[in-house]
Protein backbone atom coordinates (compact mmCIF):
# COMPACT_ATOMS: atom_id res chain seq x y z
CA UNK A 1 0.00 0.00 0.00
CA UNK A 2 1.33 3.25 -0.90
CA UNK A 3 1.53 6.37 1.59
CA UNK A 4 -1.45 8.42 -0.41
CA UNK A 5 -3.51 4.90 0.07
CA UNK A 6 -2.08 4.77 3.66
CA UNK A 7 -3.31 8.87 3.96
CA UNK A 8 -7.12 7.96 2.45
CA UNK A 9 -7.83 4.82 4.62
CA UNK A 10 -6.03 6.70 7.80
CA UNK A 11 -7.26 5.35 11.01
CA UNK A 12 -9.83 7.67 12.92
CA UNK A 13 -7.75 7.36 15.69
CA UNK A 14 -4.67 8.77 14.93
CA UNK A 15 -6.75 11.70 13.52
CA UNK A 16 -8.33 11.93 17.35
CA UNK A 17 -5.22 11.36 18.58
CA UNK A 18 -3.36 14.27 16.98
CA UNK A 19 -7.01 16.66 17.44
CA UNK A 20 -5.73 16.43 21.10
CA UNK A 21 -2.11 16.82 20.50
CA UNK A 22 -3.32 20.37 18.74
CA UNK A 23 -5.78 21.57 21.49
CA UNK A 24 -4.31 20.35 24.32
CA UNK A 25 -0.58 21.47 23.78
CA UNK A 26 -1.22 25.05 23.56
CA UNK A 27 -3.69 24.93 25.96
CA UNK A 28 -0.66 23.80 28.60
CA UNK A 29 1.32 25.94 27.17
CA UNK A 30 0.18 29.05 26.12
CA UNK A 31 1.34 29.79 22.73
CA UNK A 32 0.51 33.89 22.37
CA UNK A 33 -0.24 33.50 18.63
CA UNK A 34 -1.20 36.84 17.57
CA UNK A 35 -5.17 37.65 17.46
CA UNK A 36 -6.22 40.37 15.15
CA UNK A 37 -9.81 42.48 16.20
CA UNK A 38 -12.61 41.36 14.20
CA UNK A 39 -14.98 44.34 13.47
CA UNK A 40 -17.53 41.67 15.41
CA UNK A 41 -15.53 42.36 18.69
CA UNK A 42 -15.21 46.11 17.81
CA UNK A 43 -18.75 46.45 17.45
CA UNK A 44 -19.37 44.55 20.48
CA UNK A 45 -17.20 46.68 22.51
CA UNK A 46 -18.32 50.00 20.50
CA UNK A 47 -22.07 49.03 21.77
CA UNK A 48 -21.54 48.77 24.85
CA UNK A 49 -18.75 51.33 25.26
CA UNK A 50 -21.04 53.94 23.99
CA UNK A 51 -24.58 53.13 23.06
CA UNK A 52 -25.46 51.56 27.01
CA UNK A 53 -25.99 54.67 28.72
CA UNK A 54 -25.93 55.47 33.04
CA UNK A 55 -28.96 54.47 33.83
CA UNK A 56 -29.79 52.35 31.05
CA UNK A 57 -31.97 49.07 31.94
CA UNK A 58 -30.16 45.87 30.83
CA UNK A 59 -31.56 42.46 30.67
CA UNK A 60 -29.17 40.04 31.13
CA UNK A 61 -29.60 36.46 29.76
CA UNK A 62 -27.46 33.42 30.32
CA UNK A 63 -29.57 30.85 27.92
CA UNK A 64 -27.27 28.19 28.10
CA UNK A 65 -25.98 25.19 30.30
CA UNK A 66 -22.48 23.34 30.89
CA UNK A 67 -22.78 22.06 27.25
CA UNK A 68 -22.39 25.88 26.15
CA UNK A 69 -20.12 27.42 28.50
CA UNK A 70 -16.23 26.31 27.41
CA UNK A 71 -17.43 28.63 24.23
CA UNK A 72 -19.60 30.85 25.60
CA UNK A 73 -18.68 31.43 29.64
CA UNK A 74 -15.65 33.97 28.93
CA UNK A 75 -17.98 36.24 26.80
CA UNK A 76 -20.19 36.43 29.61
CA UNK A 77 -17.87 37.04 31.71
CA UNK A 78 -16.21 39.84 30.27
CA UNK A 79 -19.28 41.41 29.13
CA UNK A 80 -20.40 41.27 32.62
CA UNK A 81 -17.20 42.94 34.01
CA UNK A 82 -17.50 45.73 31.08
CA UNK A 83 -21.37 46.35 31.92
CA UNK A 84 -20.19 47.04 35.57
CA UNK A 85 -17.87 49.51 35.02
CA UNK A 86 -20.49 51.57 33.78
CA UNK A 87 -23.42 53.17 36.00
CA UNK A 88 -26.15 50.57 34.60
CA UNK A 89 -29.02 48.59 36.02
CA UNK A 90 -28.79 45.13 35.40
CA UNK A 91 -31.74 42.26 35.67
CA UNK A 92 -29.93 38.97 35.11
CA UNK A 93 -32.67 36.57 33.97
CA UNK A 94 -32.60 33.28 32.35
CA UNK A 95 -35.21 31.45 29.70
CA UNK A 96 -32.52 28.47 30.03
CA UNK A 97 -32.82 25.76 33.13
CA UNK A 98 -29.04 26.39 34.01
CA UNK A 99 -29.01 29.59 33.23
CA UNK A 100 -29.15 30.97 36.68
CA UNK A 101 -26.59 27.97 37.91
CA UNK A 102 -24.38 29.12 34.69
CA UNK A 103 -24.24 32.79 36.50
CA UNK A 104 -23.92 31.42 40.10
CA UNK A 105 -20.08 30.30 38.60
CA UNK A 106 -19.86 34.08 36.70
CA UNK A 107 -20.42 35.35 40.44
CA UNK A 108 -16.90 33.02 41.27
CA UNK A 109 -14.96 35.18 38.95
CA UNK A 110 -17.19 38.78 39.02
CA UNK A 111 -17.86 40.39 42.33
CA UNK A 112 -20.53 43.00 41.98
CA UNK A 113 -19.58 44.99 44.80
CA UNK A 114 -16.14 45.35 43.60
CA UNK A 115 -17.31 47.98 40.89
CA UNK A 116 -20.05 49.21 43.56
CA UNK A 117 -22.87 47.36 42.72
CA UNK A 118 -25.50 46.75 45.27
CA UNK A 119 -27.82 43.79 44.85
CA UNK A 120 -31.32 45.21 44.67
CA UNK A 121 -30.40 48.51 44.01
CA UNK A 122 -28.23 48.40 40.76
CA UNK A 123 -28.65 44.71 39.84
CA UNK A 124 -30.64 41.68 40.68
CA UNK A 125 -31.51 38.46 39.59
CA UNK A 126 -34.82 36.66 38.62
CA UNK A 127 -33.50 33.48 38.26
CA UNK A 128 -35.22 30.73 35.77
CA UNK A 129 -38.39 31.34 34.08
CA UNK A 130 -39.81 28.12 32.69
CA UNK A 131 -42.07 28.06 29.46
CA UNK A 132 -39.79 29.39 26.66
CA UNK A 133 -41.37 31.84 24.51
CA UNK A 134 -44.07 31.74 26.23
CA UNK A 135 -42.99 32.90 28.88
CA UNK A 136 -40.89 35.27 27.38
CA UNK A 137 -44.17 37.18 26.16
CA UNK A 138 -45.86 36.81 29.78
CA UNK A 139 -42.51 38.33 31.16
CA UNK A 140 -42.59 41.35 28.37
CA UNK A 141 -45.84 41.88 29.27
CA UNK A 142 -46.00 42.08 32.88
CA UNK A 143 -42.49 41.27 34.91
CA UNK A 144 -44.32 41.55 38.23
CA UNK A 145 -46.90 39.01 37.13
CA UNK A 146 -44.62 36.53 35.51
CA UNK A 147 -41.78 36.12 38.08
CA UNK A 148 -43.17 37.04 41.53
CA UNK A 149 -39.58 36.86 43.89
CA UNK A 150 -36.36 37.18 43.05
CA UNK A 151 -33.89 34.40 43.15
CA UNK A 152 -31.57 34.95 45.55
CA UNK A 153 -33.97 36.15 48.37
CA UNK A 154 -37.22 35.10 47.39
CA UNK A 155 -38.82 38.60 48.48
CA UNK A 156 -41.12 40.01 46.26
CA UNK A 157 -40.20 42.01 43.09
CA UNK A 158 -41.83 45.12 44.33
CA UNK A 159 -39.75 45.44 47.35
CA UNK A 160 -36.18 46.44 45.21
CA UNK A 161 -35.58 49.44 44.31
CA UNK A 162 -34.43 48.38 41.05
CA UNK A 163 -37.87 47.40 39.81
CA UNK A 164 -39.93 50.23 40.90
CA UNK A 165 -39.94 51.44 37.58
CA UNK A 166 -39.64 48.13 35.34
CA UNK A 167 -42.77 46.70 35.00
CA UNK A 168 -42.94 45.26 31.41
CA UNK A 169 -40.70 44.90 28.54
CA UNK A 170 -41.15 48.57 27.19
CA UNK A 171 -39.02 49.73 30.16
CA UNK A 172 -36.01 47.47 29.67
CA UNK A 173 -33.65 49.59 27.36
CA UNK A 174 -31.33 46.82 25.51
CA UNK A 175 -31.40 42.98 25.99
CA UNK A 176 -27.73 41.61 26.08
CA UNK A 177 -28.17 37.38 25.39
CA UNK A 178 -25.91 34.83 24.99
CA UNK A 179 -27.25 31.53 24.06
CA UNK A 180 -27.00 28.37 22.59
CA UNK A 181 -30.23 27.37 20.65
CA UNK A 182 -33.93 27.99 21.21
CA UNK A 183 -35.21 29.87 23.05
CA UNK A 184 -32.68 32.56 21.81
CA UNK A 185 -32.78 35.50 19.84
CA UNK A 186 -35.62 34.29 17.13
CA UNK A 187 -37.94 34.15 20.42
CA UNK A 188 -36.69 37.75 21.55
CA UNK A 189 -37.41 39.34 18.28
CA UNK A 190 -40.69 38.14 18.15
CA UNK A 191 -41.62 38.51 22.09
CA UNK A 192 -39.38 41.75 22.53
CA UNK A 193 -38.32 43.91 19.66
CA UNK A 194 -40.82 43.31 17.58
CA UNK A 195 -43.67 44.71 20.06
CA UNK A 196 -41.31 46.84 21.87
CA UNK A 197 -38.18 47.66 19.97
CA UNK A 198 -35.92 46.76 22.21
CA UNK A 199 -32.25 46.67 21.01
CA UNK A 200 -29.88 43.82 21.63
CA UNK A 201 -26.73 41.92 21.07
CA UNK A 202 -26.46 38.17 21.49
CA UNK A 203 -23.54 36.27 21.94
CA UNK A 204 -23.44 32.58 20.36
CA UNK A 205 -21.81 29.49 19.51
CA UNK A 206 -20.38 28.93 15.93
CA UNK A 207 -22.32 27.08 14.79
CA UNK A 208 -25.57 29.42 14.83
CA UNK A 209 -23.77 32.33 13.34
CA UNK A 210 -25.36 31.88 10.06
CA UNK A 211 -28.71 31.93 11.81
CA UNK A 212 -28.57 35.12 13.15
CA UNK A 213 -26.84 37.18 10.63
CA UNK A 214 -30.32 37.97 8.97
CA UNK A 215 -31.11 39.95 12.42
CA UNK A 216 -27.93 41.30 12.18
CA UNK A 217 -27.91 42.86 8.67
CA UNK A 218 -31.55 43.92 9.44
CA UNK A 219 -30.19 45.69 12.00
CA UNK A 220 -32.57 44.16 14.86
CA UNK A 221 -29.83 42.82 16.48
CA UNK A 222 -27.01 45.37 16.96
CA UNK A 223 -24.08 43.67 17.76
CA UNK A 224 -23.46 39.65 16.98
CA UNK A 225 -19.85 37.97 19.36
CA UNK A 226 -19.36 34.39 17.86
CA UNK A 227 -18.13 32.27 19.63
CA UNK A 228 -14.59 32.26 21.32
CA UNK A 229 -12.06 33.97 19.04
CA UNK A 230 -13.90 37.27 19.17
CA UNK A 231 -14.51 36.89 22.54
CA UNK A 232 -10.65 36.40 22.89
CA UNK A 233 -10.08 39.74 20.75
CA UNK A 234 -13.32 41.53 23.21
CA UNK A 235 -11.17 40.84 25.99
CA UNK A 236 -8.25 42.29 24.41
CA UNK A 237 -10.18 45.50 23.55
CA UNK A 238 -11.01 45.26 27.29
CA UNK A 239 -7.67 44.96 28.20
CA UNK A 240 -8.72 42.41 30.38
CA UNK A 241 -7.52 38.69 29.00
CA UNK A 242 -8.73 35.94 30.47
CA UNK A 243 -10.51 32.53 29.88
CA UNK A 244 -10.77 33.22 26.39
CA UNK A 245 -7.58 34.44 25.43
CA UNK A 246 -6.03 31.53 27.25
CA UNK A 247 -8.29 29.25 24.96
CA UNK A 248 -8.01 30.78 21.64
CA UNK A 249 -4.23 29.53 21.21
CA UNK A 250 -6.02 25.83 21.06
CA UNK A 251 -8.55 27.44 18.24
CA UNK A 252 -5.59 28.36 16.11
CA UNK A 253 -3.75 25.44 16.24
CA UNK A 254 -7.02 23.16 16.18
CA UNK A 255 -8.29 24.89 12.93
CA UNK A 256 -4.68 24.75 11.39
CA UNK A 257 -4.73 21.50 11.72
CA UNK A 258 -8.26 20.54 10.06
CA UNK A 259 -7.18 22.93 7.25
CA UNK A 260 -4.31 20.45 6.97
CA UNK A 261 -5.81 17.15 7.19
CA UNK A 262 -8.45 18.71 4.53
CA UNK A 263 -5.82 19.89 2.13
CA UNK A 264 -4.02 16.61 2.97
CA UNK A 265 -6.67 14.46 2.37
CA UNK A 266 -7.76 16.31 -1.02
CA UNK A 267 -3.88 15.88 -2.35
CA UNK A 268 -4.20 11.95 -1.64
CA UNK A 269 -7.67 11.47 -3.23
CA UNK A 270 -6.46 13.22 -6.65
CA UNK A 271 -3.41 11.46 -6.70
CA UNK A 272 -4.59 8.28 -5.94
CA UNK A 273 -7.25 8.73 -8.15
CA UNK A 274 -5.04 9.67 -10.93
CA UNK A 275 -3.16 6.36 -10.42
CA UNK A 276 -6.23 4.42 -10.50
CA UNK B 1 -70.95 11.00 29.79
CA UNK B 2 -67.51 9.58 29.45
CA UNK B 3 -68.05 9.19 25.49
CA UNK B 4 -68.99 13.02 25.06
CA UNK B 5 -65.84 13.99 26.99
CA UNK B 6 -63.82 11.65 24.83
CA UNK B 7 -65.15 13.33 21.69
CA UNK B 8 -62.06 14.47 19.58
CA UNK B 9 -64.07 18.04 18.59
CA UNK B 10 -63.40 18.99 22.62
CA UNK B 11 -59.50 19.24 22.21
CA UNK B 12 -59.74 20.96 18.72
CA UNK B 13 -62.29 23.55 20.35
CA UNK B 14 -60.02 24.21 23.12
CA UNK B 15 -56.93 24.70 21.07
CA UNK B 16 -58.89 26.82 18.09
CA UNK B 17 -59.62 28.91 21.73
CA UNK B 18 -56.38 29.22 23.07
CA UNK B 19 -55.19 30.60 19.57
CA UNK B 20 -57.55 32.91 18.76
CA UNK B 21 -56.98 34.57 22.91
CA UNK B 22 -53.40 34.58 21.04
CA UNK B 23 -53.92 36.10 17.84
CA UNK B 24 -56.77 38.67 18.10
CA UNK B 25 -55.06 40.82 21.32
CA UNK B 26 -52.51 41.56 19.15
CA UNK B 27 -54.46 43.39 16.44
CA UNK B 28 -57.25 44.61 18.75
CA UNK B 29 -57.10 46.12 21.72
CA UNK B 30 -60.05 44.60 23.90
CA UNK B 31 -59.03 44.58 27.69
CA UNK B 32 -60.91 41.95 28.17
CA UNK B 33 -59.47 39.71 25.73
CA UNK B 34 -56.13 40.64 26.75
CA UNK B 35 -56.76 39.87 30.42
CA UNK B 36 -57.90 36.71 29.22
CA UNK B 37 -54.72 35.91 27.18
CA UNK B 38 -52.24 36.66 30.13
CA UNK B 39 -53.92 34.74 31.98
CA UNK B 40 -54.03 32.04 29.67
CA UNK B 41 -50.15 32.86 29.10
CA UNK B 42 -49.76 32.30 32.84
CA UNK B 43 -51.07 28.93 32.99
CA UNK B 44 -48.76 27.70 30.22
CA UNK B 45 -45.79 29.03 32.87
CA UNK B 46 -47.04 26.55 35.84
CA UNK B 47 -47.53 23.71 33.25
CA UNK B 48 -44.65 23.52 32.26
CA UNK B 49 -43.23 24.06 35.38
CA UNK B 50 -45.21 20.54 36.39
CA UNK B 51 -43.64 19.11 33.63
CA UNK B 52 -39.93 19.21 35.14
CA UNK B 53 -41.74 16.67 38.06
CA UNK B 54 -42.75 14.27 34.83
CA UNK B 55 -38.97 14.38 34.17
CA UNK B 56 -38.22 13.20 37.23
CA UNK B 57 -40.62 10.67 37.22
CA UNK B 58 -39.64 9.50 34.08
CA UNK B 59 -35.54 9.36 35.29
CA UNK B 60 -36.29 7.11 38.39
CA UNK B 61 -38.99 4.70 35.90
CA UNK B 62 -36.12 4.43 33.49
CA UNK B 63 -33.43 3.87 35.42
CA UNK B 64 -35.33 2.11 38.76
CA UNK B 65 -36.55 -0.73 35.80
CA UNK B 66 -32.80 -1.17 35.11
CA UNK B 67 -31.24 -1.39 38.64
CA UNK B 68 -34.28 -3.52 39.18
CA UNK B 69 -33.61 -5.94 35.93
CA UNK B 70 -29.65 -5.62 36.84
CA UNK B 71 -29.61 -4.80 33.13
CA UNK B 72 -26.07 -3.91 31.12
CA UNK B 73 -24.14 -0.55 33.02
CA UNK B 74 -27.14 -1.15 35.77
CA UNK B 75 -24.46 0.45 38.71
CA UNK B 76 -24.58 3.62 36.01
CA UNK B 77 -28.54 3.98 36.78
CA UNK B 78 -27.47 3.89 40.38
CA UNK B 79 -25.47 6.85 39.73
CA UNK B 80 -28.24 8.95 37.55
CA UNK B 81 -30.99 8.04 40.37
CA UNK B 82 -28.80 9.30 43.26
CA UNK B 83 -27.44 12.51 42.25
CA UNK B 84 -30.80 13.60 40.69
CA UNK B 85 -31.85 13.03 44.36
CA UNK B 86 -29.05 14.38 46.07
CA UNK B 87 -29.70 17.42 43.41
CA UNK B 88 -33.61 17.78 44.05
CA UNK B 89 -32.87 17.62 47.91
CA UNK B 90 -30.00 20.35 47.92
CA UNK B 91 -31.84 22.90 45.19
CA UNK B 92 -35.33 22.78 47.48
CA UNK B 93 -35.94 26.37 48.19
CA UNK B 94 -35.57 26.08 51.92
CA UNK B 95 -32.91 28.36 53.04
CA UNK B 96 -33.33 28.43 56.71
CA UNK B 97 -33.03 24.60 56.55
CA UNK B 98 -29.75 25.51 54.47
CA UNK B 99 -31.06 24.62 51.04
CA UNK B 100 -31.10 25.86 48.11
CA UNK B 101 -29.45 28.12 45.73
CA UNK B 102 -26.74 28.88 48.00
CA UNK B 103 -26.29 25.33 49.30
CA UNK B 104 -22.39 24.45 49.18
CA UNK B 105 -23.37 20.81 48.03
CA UNK B 106 -25.77 21.68 45.21
CA UNK B 107 -22.82 24.37 43.94
CA UNK B 108 -20.38 21.85 44.16
CA UNK B 109 -21.53 19.18 42.21
CA UNK B 110 -22.95 21.78 39.45
CA UNK B 111 -19.12 23.19 39.11
CA UNK B 112 -17.68 20.37 40.00
CA UNK B 113 -19.68 17.35 38.00
CA UNK B 114 -22.26 19.15 35.87
CA UNK B 115 -19.89 21.40 34.16
CA UNK B 116 -16.83 19.48 33.06
CA UNK B 117 -18.90 16.51 32.06
CA UNK B 118 -21.04 18.90 29.74
CA UNK B 119 -17.85 20.64 28.91
CA UNK B 120 -16.49 17.15 28.29
CA UNK B 121 -19.30 15.88 25.81
CA UNK B 122 -19.46 18.98 23.75
CA UNK B 123 -15.44 18.87 23.08
CA UNK B 124 -16.23 15.25 21.79
CA UNK B 125 -17.68 17.20 19.05
CA UNK B 126 -13.97 18.24 17.85
CA UNK B 127 -12.60 14.65 17.34
CA UNK B 128 -15.67 13.67 15.05
CA UNK B 129 -16.08 16.90 13.12
CA UNK B 130 -12.38 17.01 12.82
CA UNK B 131 -12.54 13.25 11.32
CA UNK B 132 -15.76 14.00 9.61
CA UNK B 133 -14.04 17.02 7.77
CA UNK B 134 -10.80 14.95 6.65
CA UNK B 135 -13.17 12.32 5.36
CA UNK B 136 -15.88 14.14 3.86
CA UNK B 137 -14.34 17.46 2.50
CA UNK B 138 -12.85 15.74 -1.00
CA UNK B 139 -13.59 17.56 -4.39
CA UNK B 140 -15.56 14.90 -5.76
CA UNK B 141 -17.67 16.92 -8.14
CA UNK B 142 -18.68 20.79 -8.86
CA UNK B 143 -21.51 20.83 -5.85
CA UNK B 144 -18.44 19.13 -3.55
CA UNK B 145 -16.07 21.47 -4.29
CA UNK B 146 -17.90 24.65 -3.72
CA UNK B 147 -18.63 23.37 -0.33
CA UNK B 148 -15.33 22.36 0.42
CA UNK B 149 -13.62 25.95 -0.44
CA UNK B 150 -16.33 27.58 1.77
CA UNK B 151 -15.78 25.43 4.40
CA UNK B 152 -12.84 25.47 4.59
CA UNK B 153 -12.25 29.42 3.97
CA UNK B 154 -15.01 29.36 7.15
CA UNK B 155 -11.99 27.15 8.88
CA UNK B 156 -9.46 28.93 8.50
CA UNK B 157 -11.10 32.31 9.05
CA UNK B 158 -11.77 31.38 13.00
CA UNK B 159 -7.98 30.92 12.92
CA UNK B 160 -6.36 34.11 14.26
CA UNK B 161 -3.13 32.63 13.58
CA UNK B 162 -4.16 32.50 9.99
CA UNK B 163 -6.24 35.83 9.60
CA UNK B 164 -3.41 37.53 11.54
CA UNK B 165 -0.98 36.74 8.37
CA UNK B 166 -3.24 36.25 5.70
CA UNK B 167 -6.25 38.85 6.23
CA UNK B 168 -7.81 38.24 3.25
CA UNK B 169 -9.16 34.56 4.57
CA UNK B 170 -11.01 36.50 6.97
CA UNK B 171 -12.63 39.44 4.29
CA UNK B 172 -13.45 36.33 2.33
CA UNK B 173 -14.80 34.31 5.22
CA UNK B 174 -16.93 37.59 6.05
CA UNK B 175 -18.16 38.07 2.36
CA UNK B 176 -19.19 34.61 2.28
CA UNK B 177 -21.31 34.69 5.97
CA UNK B 178 -22.39 38.01 4.69
CA UNK B 179 -24.06 37.06 1.62
CA UNK B 180 -24.02 33.88 0.19
CA UNK B 181 -24.85 32.39 3.81
CA UNK B 182 -27.44 35.90 4.14
CA UNK B 183 -29.40 34.76 1.16
CA UNK B 184 -29.83 31.52 1.99
CA UNK B 185 -30.66 31.69 5.70
CA UNK B 186 -33.39 34.51 4.81
CA UNK B 187 -34.79 32.41 2.67
CA UNK B 188 -34.97 29.29 4.97
CA UNK B 189 -36.31 31.59 7.53
CA UNK B 190 -38.69 32.95 5.10
CA UNK B 191 -39.80 29.63 4.57
CA UNK B 192 -40.03 27.92 7.74
CA UNK B 193 -42.38 31.37 8.95
CA UNK B 194 -44.79 30.36 5.44
CA UNK B 195 -44.83 26.24 7.03
CA UNK B 196 -45.83 27.69 10.32
CA UNK B 197 -48.55 30.02 9.27
CA UNK B 198 -49.81 27.36 6.91
CA UNK B 199 -49.46 24.89 9.95
CA UNK B 200 -51.59 27.43 12.17
CA UNK B 201 -54.07 27.89 10.21
CA UNK B 202 -54.41 23.87 10.00
CA UNK B 203 -54.62 23.60 13.06
CA UNK B 204 -57.33 26.42 13.18
CA UNK B 205 -59.45 25.14 11.27
CA UNK B 206 -59.27 21.68 12.45
CA UNK B 207 -57.81 20.17 10.05
CA UNK B 208 -54.09 19.61 11.31
CA UNK B 209 -54.51 16.80 14.14
CA UNK B 210 -51.28 15.32 14.39
CA UNK B 211 -50.60 16.35 18.15
CA UNK B 212 -54.18 14.46 18.90
CA UNK B 213 -54.41 10.78 19.88
CA UNK B 214 -51.21 10.38 17.42
CA UNK B 215 -52.85 11.85 14.67
CA UNK B 216 -55.42 9.05 13.83
CA UNK B 217 -59.07 9.63 12.68
CA UNK B 218 -61.33 9.37 15.21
Amino acid sequence: MSILDKINNLDRRWIYLLAWVFVLFPLLNPLGLPIPISQDARTWYDYVENEINDGDVVLFTPMYGVSGMPELFPMTVATMKHLMTKDVQIIVVSFWTEGPLVFNTLLTQVDPTDYGYVYGEDWIRLGYVPGSETAMGSFGANIHNTVTADYVEGRSLSSFPIMENVRTGEDIDVIVSFETGTPGTSEWMRQFNAPFGTPQITGCIGVSVSGMIPYLQSGQLQALMPGLTVSAEYEILLDKPGLAVAGVDAVSTSHVYVTLLVILGNIAYFMTKEED
Amino acid sequence: MSDVLRRIEIPIALTIIACLLQVIPYYVEIPALESAANTASNAVLIIVACATFVGVISIVQVHGKRIQRQSEGWYYSILVIGLVVIMALTGLPLPEMGLGVNNSVYNWLFTNVQTPLGGTMYSILAFFITSAAFRAFRARNLEASIVLVAGTIMVMGNAPLLTNYMPFIADISLWIRSYPNLATMRGVMIGAALGSIALAMRTLMGIERGYLRGGGEE
